[in-house]
């Protein structure tokens, strides 16, 4: 399809965009006229996600599924998935800014707005990039973003360690990808991801070696993108040091993007589970596992000893994504169901966790465990309640939202007969539920002391933390509507 | 060997040669003067491949504008030091995973069979290029402006004055 007929598919792009514009030039008028502190820049930036979230939705009625712009993007019921997601993921970070002391009324405000939303407008790109050349540019785009909104806050030395080391691991991995992406092109003398699985298809047995190396490469990419072990060392530093809205947006809107980009490349573009496809001829499969193992196992083992929230809930994320890379395992719609299935229910869990944390460290000025003793008895009893819910949810207890995703991981983890994988996932949300509930029992059990001041919340700060956990109790227990969807949404559209 | 493929393993032994001055210089200004190798170096290649005006790009965008920038950046800043918080498990490691690497890349990239294009006679690109950017390539072309324009505001927000009061 040719550039102007695309448009009417690239309306959440669109509307982005258009909101960058508003919120850079509303910052320009404002800045003019000498008016600081403006609420305004996040206002417009809010309703920018939200039209943009709107204009998503209409698109999930198209049953459309089609090439956009020559042979760049494509538009299909999964990218459309991950656009309403990532735009709730955009949507939560910008209402957290705005409820976020480290944000709201600093210098560079209207800035961080712009920022935030090119962030998201590049994740809504890397969900529908099935071309090398838009692939990567929508990643570093995301990447380049990511970096300056982590090290957005001033006099902070580990806002600006943690953007460096991001900028320097980034730097790394990009580049690692991008020469494996060379390599594919030379393979398959194609970048967009049809012809490429039409290549593959021809591939003779001696370059199958060179074909398995341009993978590991292009997976160095994906998989710093996602935080999997062993490209995860960036993790705990930026989530530690970015401000907490900005982790939230990490942690959710990234990994999401991180996974979109690893489903379609691999389910699409290599043709993984296909007769002809990687699986079968390289051992993508051996890798995959042990990376998955890998990952869940470490991200759990390393959250065991932290102090600090932001820490912790860091590695708690690198073992998500550890789970929900059994799903990718798979290689098949399945898994791809429980992917999508899982990175929605991670979605709502883990950003309840962080608003919790962002209201705790807005009221107290700390993220470390020990300044949440007692917290349920001195003020925060209905925080650290939704944080409990959150938590629990995160640990895959039932009735929450994040035992039925983690089943529906399992459950296609069985279903492929990946047996070990799978027990090596069940052991680790047992060890997840020591530093879970460790969490709870300080803000729970544990008398306050003296010096542990009482807090106090607003109640309208806790409105979206109240909705959040009701999604965590209700998804728990009412999820057949949400699964209906996947179901639609799992088939990637293969040219 | 044609000239060809030996012109190429000379600029391609100059490109490394220079990258790993940069890399293993201990005093950044002379890396910041081995980078210049590397990138006419890559502009060389460009050139070797007929890729006349990626080359001159290669040129007037790398060894014109973004190497002399480096370079005012390293001497305009009076002290760096550097203090070293993470520091590298050593070099014989590291030696040893890159021999490893190399010697298996080397070896599956010489067995694969790779697509080759119909080497032309040379032409000017530059039309063909203009073409492709309002033609096939009008996505990326657009983003990368936006991503020029967040990349812009995210270095004043990066470096923006500190503001007393």
């Amino acid at each position: 399809m040719d550039a102007t007929q695309s448009l009417r598919y690239f309306g959440p792009e669109l509307v982005l965009t258009a909101a960058i514009m508003a919120v850079l030039a509303l910052d320009l008028g404002l800045t003019a006229r000498g008016i600081e502190r403006s609420r305004w820049p996040g206002i417009v930036a809010l309703a920018g996600a939200a039209a943009a979230i709107g204009s998503a939705v209409r698109l999930l009625r198209v049953p459309a599924r089609e090439w956009l712009f020559g042979r760049m993007l494509v538009f299909d019921g999964f990218s459309v998935y991950f656009k309403v997601l990532l735009g709730l993921a955009l949507l939560a970070a910008v209402w957290m800014s705005l409820g976020s002391r480290e944000v709201r009324g600093q210098p560079n405000e209207g800035e961080y707005f712009t920022l935030l939303l090119s962030s998201g407008l590049a994740m809504l790109l890397m969900a529908a990039a099935a071309n090398l050349l838009m692939a990567y540019l929508s990643l570093e785009f995301a990447s380049l973003t990511s970096y300056v909104l982590t090290g957005f806050l001033r006099h902070n030395r580990r806002s600006a360690e943690a953007a460096l080391k991001y900028l320097i691991y980034g730097g790394v991995a990009s580049g690692a990808m991008i020469y494996g992406m060379s390599w594919i092109f030379g393979l398959t003398g194609s970048m967009d991801y049809a012809g490429i699985a039409a290549g593959i298809a021809q591939l003779d047995d001696p370059s199958r070696g060179a074909f398995f190396l341009a993978l590991v490469l292009v997976l160095a990419g994906f998989g710093y993108k996602v935080a999997s072990v062993p490209f995860h060392m960036w993790a705990p530093d930026v989530y530690t040091g970015a401000p907490i809205p900005v982790t939230a947006f990490l942690a959710v809107g990234s990994k999401a993007a991180g996974f979109a980009m690893l489903l379609r490349f691999f389910h699409f573009g290599v043709g993984a589970a296909g007769p002809v496809g990687a699986v079968t001829r390289v051992p993508l499969l051996q890798l995959g596992t042990l990376l998955c193992a890998a990952t869940m196992t470490l991200g759990n083992l390393a959250a065991l000893s932290q102090q600090n929230m932001k820490r912790l809930l860091a590695y708690s994320s690198i073992a998500h994504a550890g789970y929900a890379l059994l799903g990718f395992v798979v290689f098949a719609d399945a898994g791809v169901q429980a992917v999508l299935f899982y990175l929605t229910v991670y979605y709502i869990m883990n950003l309840g966790a962080f608003w919790v944390v962002m209201l705790i460290a807005n009221a107290t000025g700390h993220e470390d465990l020990p300044s949440y003793r007692g917290l349920a008895w001195r003020g925060g009893a209905l925080p650290a309640l939704a944080l409990a819910i959150f938590l629990f949810s995160l640990a895959g207890l039932p009735p929450l939202a994040g035992f039925v995703g983690k089943f529906y991981v399992f459950g296609a983890g069985v279903e492929r007969g990946l047996i070990a994988l799978v027990v090596v996932g069940v052991l680790n949300s047992v060890v997840s539920l020591y530093y879970y509930v460790r969490v709870v029992k300080t803000m729970f059990l544990d008398e306050p002391r003296a010096e542990d001041a009482p807090v106090h919340f607003a109640l309208n700060d806790l409105a979206a933390v109240g909705l959040l956990s009701a999604a965590t109790l209700v998804l728990g227990i009412r999820f057949d509507w949400l699964l209906a969807r996947v179901e639609t949404a799992r088939r990637i559209f293969a040219g | 060997m044609p000239v060809t493929t030996a012109v190429f393993y000379l600029l391609a032994a100059v490109t490394l040669g220079s990258a790993c001055g940069v890399a293993f210089g201990t005093n950044i200004l002379y890396s910041a003067f081995a980078l210049m190798g590397t990138f006419l170096g890559v502009a060389a290649i460009f050139v070797l491949l007929g890729a006349d005006f990626l080359g001159v790009i290669q040129l007037f965008v790398y060894v014109g504008g973004i190497l002399v920038l480096t370079l005012f950046a390293v001497m305009l800043t009076h002290r760096i030091d550097v203090q070293v918080s993470n520091r590298a498990v050593g070099r014989l490691p590291g030696l040893v995973v890159v021999g490893v690497v190399a010697t298996w890349m080397i070896r599956v990239a010489r067995a694969a069979r790779w697509t080759e294009g119909q080497p032309g006679p040379p032409a000017a690109t530059t039309a063909g290029i203009g073409d492709a950017f309002l033609g096939t390539y009008v996505l990326p072309f657009e983003v990368a402006s936006v991503v020029l324009l967040a990349a812009l505001i995210g270095a004043i927000v990066v470096s923006r004055k500190e503001v007393k009061g």
